[in-house]
């Protein structure tokens, strides 16, 4: 049996810590100021990429926090179970279908997954939802239209990603099936203690409940967020476009190839399809498989997932997410080319 | 920021039982989230109020940094607000280490001059440099030529047939200069990076300018050229009557 105690002081930050924090963050800022390393052609893109993921991604996360908290604190408990009983071939399109109403990129939809998993919503529906809401929704499906219009493949981009996504996501949330959400969900150590506390008094206000929930669910994606930005801006910085031109063509690996680029470029699915379309190169089975495939798994995403998910249940994801998105890929190229 | 809270085996009984008097004091965890939540608040009105949001979104996306910047504040006052408790959570001190590295991106964005992508990503995003701009084909047949244009242009058949007919005409563009090691010394690349949401999905338009004056101007250096256009198939070379040096624009970036 364990009781849940304030840390041992050796772990706990003191006031020494917080002033050595703060020593060196302003270190930091001076350094960057004396040194200039923008001079440095790459580490200038570098900044300017790393700065630009973070700047656009982090309202949404923020936005996934608020939306998570406002689930933790005011959908009362067993709404999300009541949900749970519908049989599964109804709750997995509905779930995904669910995205439509969503309007916000991928790193907006995995907070909210995982608190509507803790919260009792089938962890196979939350998954479905978390996948399909960054590929369904309108402004993705928008954007899709926009880039491709004046192409003969638009409809085949339009329609083909959203039932490609839909079916993916479906597909993936078929293969995560009873899985329970302890199963899935990785114990966060800010959750999951404070019920073993002997409290007499009165439980804390819901504002108060949800300021910290939100703030605790940002700092904790956030974080992954940060650490995804930077290997993909280290990436974009490095990887020479002209690298994957000379597979255009070749059967299947044409279809891996751009899933690997839509993994290393991390690019938010509001805007990916204009990248996608300019793969000229590459045909539209190819081209939907970058926009299937990136905005559910890539390294932003992969970062967000391992604070997420258990790391087996991560791998599982990742390789059932490629295998669903190969095969659709392939049948778009028996029926568009 | 996860409220660290350390099990170690269990107190006695009666201890653990016992009522907790209700003290308050501030919780080092959630004045600790409250605060980085503020730093990035701060760099959100600091983007919003000098500007430099242009440096790293769209014109499309550029919303994100306002409402960014209230939800943050809001967020940090919430927290800042709730951060008087009856029995403070404590921090850790790795915990505490990683808050505050989750500031260090906002003391790089502070910290460092103003800067956007130029020359050195141009010959990495080469590839995407045919551009999946797609303006419609009207645009480019009449009006005046934009870079976008020329990006929309180089996209299919039908965009290289319709630009292909304002040869001749006189344009001017304005972009940063770049060179090649290839690169003939009367000859530049006119390049502006094309955003649709935030840099990090930058394509490029680019236009050869031919009959510069040799050494005038350094890659990087942004210009304006007046001259006139010549689409030949894939490639699009104006023939400059002038080139000025002008300050870099306010937003360096096109939106389709």
């Amino acid at each position: 049996m364990t009781d849940v105690v304030t840390a041992p002081r050796a772990r706990t930050a003191s006031g020494r810590t917080f002033a050595a924090i703060l020593v060196a963050l302003v270190l930091t800022a001076l350094l960057l100021r004396l040194s200039a390393p923008e001079r440095v052609a790459w580490i200038q893109t570098f900044f300017v990429i790393f700065g630009s993921l973070l700047i656009q991604a982090l309202p949404f996360v923020l936005i996934g926090a608020l939306a998570a908290a406002i689930i933790e604190v005011f959908v009362p408990i067993g709404t999300l179970e009541k949900l749970a009983s519908l049989p599964r071939a109804l709750q997995l399109p509905a779930a995904a279908l669910a995205g439509l109403a969503f309007p916000i990129c991928e790193c907006g939809s995995v907070p909210v997954a995982r608190r509507l998993a803790a919260k009792g919503l089938k962890p196979s529906a939350a998954v479905t939802f978390m996948l399909a809401a960054p590929v369904l929704n309108p402004v993705v499906i928008a954007s899709t239209f926009v880039a491709y219009r004046g192409r003969t493949a638009l409809w085949t981009m339009v329609i083909g990603r959203f039932t490609l996504g839909l079916l993916v996501a479906v597909a993936v949330g078929w293969v995560v099936g009873d899985r329970s959400k302890d199963e899935l969900l990785r114990p966060r150590p800010d959750e999951g203690h404070a019920h073993h506390v002997v409290e007499l008094a009165p439980p804390e206000a819901r504002w108060r409940r949800f300021f910290v929930h939100m703030g605790n669910d940002f700092l904790y994606m956030g974080r992954f967020l940060v650490l995804g930005a930077t290997i993909a801006a280290m990436v974009q910085t490095f990887l020479p476009a002209s690298v994957i031109g000379g597979v255009a063509g070749i059967p299947v690996v044409d279809l891996l190839v751009m899933m690997a680029l839509a993994f290393v470029l991390s690019l938010c699915s509001e805007s990916d399809a204009f990248i996608a379309a300019s793969f000229v190169q590459f045909g539209p089975a190819a081209q939907l498989a970058f926009l299937v495939f990136g905005p559910m798994v890539d390294f932003k995403l992969g970062a967000l997932y391992m604070g997420t998910f258990r790391k087996g249940f991560f791998r599982m994801l990742v390789i059932a997410v490629a295998a669903s998105t190969l095969v659709g890929t392939m049948w778009v190229k028996v029926i568009a080319g | 920021m996860s409220d660290v809270v350390v099990p170690r085996p269990a107190a006695p009984a009666a201890t653990h039982a016992r009522m907790r008097p209700a003290p308050t004091g501030w919780s080092p965890s959630r004045v600790g989230g409250g605060l980085v939540l503020g730093a990035w608040a701060t760099l959100f009105w600091f983007l919003l109020l000098s500007g430099r949001d242009n440096l790293y979104l769209s014109t499309r996306t550029s919303w994100v940094v306002p409402v960014g910047a209230a939800l943050l504040s809001a967020a940090s006052l919430g927290r800042l607000a709730s951060a008087r408790v009856r029995a403070p959570e404590p921090l850790g001190r790795r915990e505490a280490w990683i808050l505050g590295a989750m500031v260090l991106p906002v003391v790089l964005v502070l910290a460092l001059p103003p800067a956007t992508l130029g020359s050195f990503s141009a010959g990495k995003r080469a590839g995407f440099a045919a551009s999946g701009v797609a303006t419609p084909l009207g645009d480019i047949g009449t009006g005046q030529l934009t870079l976008i244009d020329v990006a929309a242009a180089q996209t299919t058949k039908q965009g290289e047939t319709a630009l292909a007919k304002r040869a001749g005409e006189a344009v001017g563009f304005v972009g940063f200069v770049t060179r090649y090691a290839d690169t003939p010394a009367d000859e530049f690349l006119l390049s502006r990076y094309i955003v649709t949401c935030c840099v990090a999905d930058a394509t490029i338009a680019q236009v050869r300018v031919v009959n510069v004056t040799p050494g005038a101007f350094a890659a990087n250096q942004w210009v304006e050229v007046k001259g006139t256009i010549y689409p030949l198939g894939r490639e699009v070379i104006v023939n400059a009557s002038s080139v000025a040096s002008v300050p870099r624009p306010s937003r360096p970036y096109l939106t389709p």
